[in-house]
């Protein structure tokens, strides 16, 4: 369904992936982990082709766009068959909810207005949000605007939604609500690359764990194996920093 | 010298005929100012090689130069290209069939296009980055993200310096005396002279010029609530 291999990518001269080899299956929620500057973000960004690696090859949905030369059509496709939502939220502000969520089916799948209206308007009230359609980003909450940008990222039926830390930027009360959202979404059977912090989250919603230091995936594999068993020392050590943290969490 | 206040009334009814030119010299220079300004500003921010320096250097030329000199440049120089390309084509066209104010529909928008292209340039840059990351993860393309993410921003952001400018452009019209075309100024001397009421006259421009440039705030305010109502609120 997804597969890269070999990604890498440099910011001048220092490469920050290493050769990434991922491959995730239909319906699959992967849970990246590591360390900060581990370049979970660069993967994700890669990915979405926000970053443009400097090499390898992407493949999602059996179109595969090799990193070397890619063309803008080859950019563009790839991009639309992946849908990121943004530490940051990133909603268009000078767009209500309802057009945040409207702006790439109207542009982007050429739907008629009313068409993807009745479509947004669903997936807000999928998230909670069927009483704010009208709604500036600047008017909502943070864990509000977060659940904007998750209907956003559903409306466009990717084939794969890329999260990059969704709630790292939320107040502690609110996370609680985006993270419940994801985790309705990841039951529907959405496949699903999540960068998070939180572990008792990963643990409990990822089929697949992988765990990144240093622009390269130590390990990965199954959330009950890598959490309870982890092979790798480095593995071992960014988890410990955590357990006393899990004893606390739900 | 007595002040006729009765005569800053009759001249100010005859400036009334003039305020078209004056809105056309303004307006147009505004307009064609902000096509060029924005390919500029897009020209640099995108550093497009060889055009990115001849962009530069326009900009910096044009705004180490008063108005008054791209006028007269534009008046004298325009001229001769524009008959040497014709003749060298053949085609009957000569500038002597150029309307005067031509020129200074053409000169102002040179002029309005390097300082506006530092105005869009500023207001291009101030949209958050995440804006057309956003536009690019739901599947837009450059173009459609620009149009309909960016631009939309980067104009209410801007605004208070496009208004700036626009006044700057309607004071800065009064040059067009110097090439024979009659707009408030313009008018307002030769009322002026022929009526030997100078200070009745100027005082009736004044307050026209001061009219127009409330107007022009005015619009702007209104502009600035209807584009930047999605700022209200303010959390986050
Ligand atoms: N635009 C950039 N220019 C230069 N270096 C960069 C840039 N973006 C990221 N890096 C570097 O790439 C490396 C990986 O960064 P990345 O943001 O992917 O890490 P991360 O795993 O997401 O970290 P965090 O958990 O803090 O978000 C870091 O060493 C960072 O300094
Ligand atoms: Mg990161």
């Amino acid at each position: 369904m997804i597969k890269l291999s070999q990604i890498k990518k440099s910011y001048g001269r220092q490469e920050v992936l290493h050769g990434i080899d991922l491959t995730v299956g239909k319906g699959d929620v992967v849970a990246i982990l590591g360390p900060s500057g581990s370049g979970k973000t660069t993967l994700l960004r890669c990915i979405n082709y926000l970053e443009r690696p400097s090499d390898g090859e992407i493949t999602i949905d059996g179109f595969t766009v090799h990193c070397k030369r890619p063309t803008k059509a080859d950019i563009h496709h790839l991009r639309k068959k992946s849908a990121m939502v943004f530490q940051q939220y990133n909603l268009f502000r000078h767009k209500t909810a309802l057009e945040n969520v409207m702006e790439g089916l109207v542009v982007v799948h050429k739907l008629p207005k009313e068409q993807a209206r009745l479509r947004s308007v669903e997936l807000l009230e999928k998230v909670g949000l069927g009483d704010k359609l009208d709604a500036y980003p600047s008017q909502l909450s943070g864990g509000q605007q977060q659940r904007v940008g998750i209907a956003r990222a559903l409306a466009l039926g990717p084939k794969v939604i890329l999260f990059d830390e969704p709630t790292s930027s939320l107040d502690p009360e609110l996370v609680g609500e985006v993270l419940s959202v994801i985790r309705k979404i990841a039951k529907e059977g959405i496949t699903m690359i999540i960068v998070t912090h939180e572990m008792s989250f990963a643990q409990d919603v990822a089929s697949h764990v992988v765990f990144m230091d240093n622009g390269t995936i130590v390990e990965q594999g199954k959330p009950s194996e890598l959490f309870q068993s982890p092979k790798e020392e480095r593995t071992k050590q960014f988890l410990k920093r955590f357990a006393p943290e899990s004893a606390y969490s739900i | 010298m007595k002040l006729d206040l009765s005569f800053i009334w009759t001249a100010l009814l005859q400036l009334l005929t003039a305020i078209p030119t004056t809105l056309a010299v303004t307006g147009v220079s505004v307009v064609c100012g902000l096509a060029i300004g924005t390919v500029v500003a897009l020209i640099r921010i995108n550093r497009v090689p060889v055009l990115n320096a001849a962009a530069a250097a326009y900009v910096t030329f044009i705004r180490g130069t008063p108005m008054l000199t791209h006028l007269l440049l534009v008046y004298f120089g325009l001229p001769f290209v524009i008959d040497a390309i014709c003749e060298s084509f053949g085609w009957p066209f000569r500038s002597v069939s150029i309307p005067m104010i031509g020129f200074a529909y053409i000169a102002f928008s040179i002029t309005a296009g390097a300082y506006l292209s530092e105005v869009v340039r500023s207001g291009l840059l101030a949209v958050d980055k995440g804006q057309i990351e956003a536009a690019y993860s739901v599947g837009m393309t450059t173009s459609q993200a620009i149009r309909r993410i960016v631009f939309p921003q980067a104009f209410a952001i801007l605004l208070p310096n496009l208004s700036n400018s626009t006044i700057s452009m309607l004071h800065g019209s009064t040059l067009v005396f110097t090439v024979s075309v009659v707009d408030i100024n313009a008018k307002s001397q030769i009322i002026a002279s022929s009526n030997w009421k100078f200070f009745e006259a100027y005082i009736a421009a004044a307050v026209l010029y001061w009219g127009l440039t409330f107007l022009i705030e005015r619009v702007t305010a209104m502009a600035e609530k209807r584009f930047q109502m999605y700022n209200r609120g303010g959390v986050s």
